[in-house]
């Protein structure tokens, strides 16, 4: 039963990651392709670990740390390498409206902002 | 047109002799003769729990000189191709700061990550890792710090001071080899400790935390060469 | 365990690396992507060389708990590819670190990063 449960979490966390690399493939421009890939694979990791968890109940706090490093890694490399696309100026897509970070940047920066 | 042409030719005929190799291949059932010596002798002999590392730094520990000095040879193209720069000085360019996300992540990540690494590399004859793993987990560290401050300054000379002594005494220890014991890098020239503890297998874990140190702050000075100022 | 024939996959995903990457290598104009097929065949060949040391029904080659030093012999994988992939992929390391500052370089030069501008030597 328990070994059930684990294997739907792993198939469940594959799922997610095939995803991610479809949406790599299909996504119109670099910071959409950078956002799905990002997202999709750092969930599909993370229930890909949880049922690993589950499945071997003894390895289940260093799966929980292996868990929270990879939480706290994955968003901010992306992050990082997206601000550095935008510095580049790596084209976007034509169907977008609105550049929030070049708007916050031509700005002069205020006092209390955050 | 002819390119294409020539080059699916090359993909397909490559192709044919790949899926001829993956047709026949059959898993070997048994360990080969030489597998068997270096699983019955190998604790035996030099006391390390890791085989693949008693593999590498005794074993065919020549090999492993020699992957050094490839290292430090092409860490050295990299200096020499991305050295001085004719014209305006790196600082005219000015660098353009972390946000803050990075540079939090980096306050709380960084310190986690050398411990991380120090620690691959000290029980590299123990669980699996080594000093090329270590040493490469250590530039990652440095990496980090570099893209969180980008107006920091990572000393050449620290970096080179470092880099040249750990590979001094990496043949150091290798001619002790020589004077003490069986011949060039052999790891008996200390005891070889109660197997499986952190102080055993003689002279490995003196190598690989030589080589650890040396090939982060190889790794390291490449990175800081691609970072000095763009154009 | 499950009679699947892991090292069989191996293989084949790690020959299918090497000619993908050889595709990206011959197809591609600009210099980045030329460089990321070759770490492309880079990997696909480490994938080889460690599927063919794999032995059936064998565990990793680190004597602890669950092997112990007299059924070290019988249990584990050939440790000997494992050591020589270890020494390949610190050298493919060293050697995509040449190529890049190479590409840096060639970028200085002609502000351009394909290599259709990069044709002199070409009669």
């Amino acid at each position: 039963m328990l070994e059930l449960l684990g294997s739907v979490i792993v198939l469940t966390g594959s799922v997610f990651l095939f995803s991610a690399g479809l949406g790599v493939l299909r996504m119109p421009d670099s910071y959409n392709r950078i956002q799905t890939g990002t997202k999709a694979s750092t969930l599909g990791t993370i229930l890909v670990l949880l049922g690993l968890a589950v499945l071997h109940p003894a390895w289940t706090w260093k799966l929980l740390i292996l868990i929270f490093f990879v939480l706290l890694t994955n968003p901010v490399s992306s992050h990082a390498l997206a601000r550095a696309a935008h510095a580049i100026h790596v084209e976007e897509t034509e169907s977008m409206i609105v550049d929030r970070l070049d708007e916050s940047e031509d700005a002069p920066p205020s006092e209390g902002q955050k | 047109m002819i390119k294409r042409v020539v080059v699916l030719l090359t993909l397909v005929l490559l192709a044919l002799v790949f899926s001829d190799l993956v047709l026949n291949y059959i898993e070997s059932p048994v360990l080969s003769p030489l597998g068997h010596y270096y699983a019955t002798n190998g604790p035996a002999e030099l006391g390390a729990a890791n085989l693949v590392t008693s593999v590498i730094v005794t074993y065919r520990g020549l090999d492993t000189l020699g992957e050094v000095t490839v290292l430090f040879i092409s860490a050295a193209g990299v200096g020499l191709l991305l050295g001085r720069r004719e014209g305006n000085a790196a600082a005219a360019q000015p660098r353009k700061p972390a946000s803050e996300i990075v540079q939090s992540a980096a306050q709380l990540l960084m310190p986690m990550v050398f411990l991380f690494g120090v620690y691959v590399f000290v029980n590299g004859h123990l669980t699996p890792g080594g000093g090329f793993q270590g040493g490469a987990i250590i530039a990652s560290g440095i990496l980090l710090l570099l893209l969180a401050q980008p107006y920091a300054v990572v000393s050449r000379r620290l970096i080179g001071i470092t880099e040249s002594l750990s590979g001094f005494s990496y043949v150091v220890v290798g001619v002790l080899g020589v004077i003490l014991a069986g011949g060039f890098l052999d790891n008996r020239i200390m005891g070889l400790g109660q197997f499986g503890s952190l102080f055993s297998a003689g002279a490995i874990p003196i190598i690989y935390i030589l080589i650890g140190f040396k090939v982060g702050s190889e790794l390291g000075s490449v990175l800081d060469r691609f970072r000095a100022g763009d154009q | 365990m499950t009679g699947l024939p892991l090292s069989t996959f191996a293989l084949a995903s790690g020959l299918a690396l090497i000619l993908i990457g050889l595709l990206a290598m011959l197809t591609h104009k600009n210099i980045i992507r030329m460089i990321i097929g070759f770490s492309l065949v880079d990997t696909g060949i480490h994938l080889v060389m460690v599927a063919i040391g794999y032995v059936t029904g064998g565990s990793a080659p680190i004597i602890d708990d669950t092997v112990t030093a007299e059924q070290a012999a019988s249990r584990i994988v050939d440790p000997l590819p494992s050591a020589l992939v270890l020494t390949a992929i610190v050298i493919g390391l060293g050697v995509t670190a040449v190529m890049l500052s190479f590409a840096v370089r060639i970028y200085r030069a002609k502000r351009s990063l394909s290599i259709d501008d990069c044709a002199e030597s070409k009669w």
